[in-house]
């Protein structure tokens, strides 16, 4: 076996200052706005996130299994043969259900985009960011089905983000969540400006409003429609806290999203620039033949 | 002791394949559970480790090559983590006669100290990117819950990469 002997403390410098500038070159290139992925980390994230789409189905698997398998082990084989049959029709049952939720959430995500003039492109969610400190999560859908860098995404309660990086399949999106993303908003009762910004814990922010606007809690922020990213009217959340001290000319306010993103599974991203007027909020669920644009 | 390219290959192998399991773990199997909030940062655990054990010049592109491996499941990126893992590193050096990992107590007391480097180095970093100091004490925050697990759980952790790469039981590490 050959053996390696170069342990000269001139190496370990040479190499610690070598990487060292690499990474200060990485960092002072990395865009927290938008970010081009290189050749190869497009492939790694190719051949990865299949793993972690794979993991959805798996939860699945074990939560059935857990649910229809585990549970019955102890009882005598009759009840066995009885529960079995429960087991396949609970199952069919359960699938069907499950079929007919998604049905009806697909239908009212789509019939919400009706009135936005951009095509829309339907993704699951496939992971969220391994790293704690960001707010972004992963979708089933990449520059193949036609996403562009930047395109808002939304779903039928309200705006989750942007496209911050895209791979061929896979595209990751920035949540309002994340303390990078600005949204340009408006306070839809008094149309007071601010801007939104990623809070902690699940919240946002909305900063930059004046002391003298008259807020209250539960007011509605939706999208201003500046900054070219989002169109306008589109729900961000409601207004949850209002601080006002007795210094500064700001307040501070706090907004829980309208979205829930724990529960969030599908989301819609809409794609190509075109008019923007304001968006009218859906009230009932309708065919989804009757949405047109749709991928 | 010296090691040949085969025993450099496999760890460097075996603990890739352990962070990408721990990465989808973290970043699809908690979250498909519901857990959103809690990402315990392994990348931050690995680099540690081959910064207190391994006594070798390519260092620095280990701590590159799994921080490209952590790219591709956090938008974080590559460069952040590698710029703080370099110093870290550096840092390790100089102090590596002092440290201990022979109990339990020593190698979550040693992990801990150095996981609040790291994470004042990132905070550091991305508040001096974001050109926005006001939330460097919010974010360094963030990272502590985790912190304290990763500690907790760091000497089976190191045990199970010291099998990796065949270290054996001197806590000074091993030479390539």
């Amino acid at each position: 076996m050959k053996n390696l002997n170069f342990d000269s403390s001139r190496w370990v410098l040479l190499n610690n200052i070598l990487v060292g500038a690499i990474a200060l070159y990485g960092v002072a290139n990395h865009n927290y706005k938008v970010n081009d992925l290189s050749v190869f980390q497009k492939m790694m994230i190719e051949v990865l996130a299949p793993l972690q789409r794979g993991t959805m189905s798996l939860k699945e698997s074990l939560a059935y299994t857990i649910d229809h398998y585990v549970t019955i082990v102890n009882t005598s084989k009759e009840n066995e043969k009885l529960r079995k049959k429960m087991v396949s029709l609970e199952n069919q049952i359960f699938s069907l259900t499950e079929v007919k939720k998604e049905n009806e959430r697909l239908k009212q995500l789509l019939q919400f985009g009706k009135e936005i003039p951009r095509e829309k492109v339907l993704a699951q969610i496939v992971s969220w960011d391994s790293s704690n400190e960001f707010k972004v999560l992963r979708i089933n859908k990449g520059s193949v089905d036609g996403l562009k860098l930047m395109a808002p995404v939304i779903t039928m309660t309200g705006l989750v983000g942007y496209v911050y990086r895209l791979s061929p399949n896979y595209a990751d999106i920035l949540t309002i969540l994340d303390q990078n993303n600005r949204i340009d908003a408006i306070v839809a009762r008094t149309r007071t400006h601010g801007i939104v910004e990623g809070h902690s814990g699940f919240k946002c922010r909305l900063k930059y409003v004046s002391r003298t606007e008259k807020l209250q809690v539960d007011d509605e922020i939706i999208t201003a429609g500046l900054g070219e990213i989002y169109p306008k009217g589109i729900r961000v959340g409601r207004i949850s806290k209002i601080d006002k001290e007795n210094f500064g000319i700001t307040q501070k306010i706090e907004i829980t999203p309208s979205v829930n993103f724990h529960k969030l599974e599908e989301v819609v991203v809409l794609i190509e620039n075109g008019q923007t007027k304001e968006v009218k909020l859906p009230q009932t669920s309708s065919s989804i033949d009757d949405v047109e644009g749709v991928k | 002791m010296r090691y040949s390219l085969k025993d450099i290959f496999l760890g460097v192998f075996k603990t890739a394949i352990l962070l990408v399991f721990l990465e989808i773990f973290c970043s699809a199997i908690l979250p498909a559970f519901g857990i959103l909030e809690f990402k315990p940062a392994f990348n931050v655990l690995i680099i540690l480790f081959l910064a207190f054990k391994l006594e070798a010049p390519f260092l620095p592109f280990l701590i590159l090559f799994f921080q490209y491996i952590h790219s591709a499941f956090s938008v974080e990126g590559w460069a952040s983590g590698t710029l703080a893992g370099v110093i870290i590193a550096m840092s390790v050096k100089y102090v590596k006669d002092m440290l201990n990992f022979s109990t339990a107590i020593s190698t979550i007391v040693v992990v801990q100290i150095f996981q609040i480097a790291w994470f004042i180095l990132i905070a550091f970093i991305l508040s001096l990117k974001l050109g926005d100091f006001s939330n460097f004490f919010s974010i360094f925050i963030k990272y502590l819950p985790e912190s304290f697990f990763l500690s907790l759980i760091s000497h089976h952790f190191f045990k199970l990469l010291d099998n990796f790469w065949k270290v054996g039981k001197s806590s000074h590490g091993v030479r390539y």
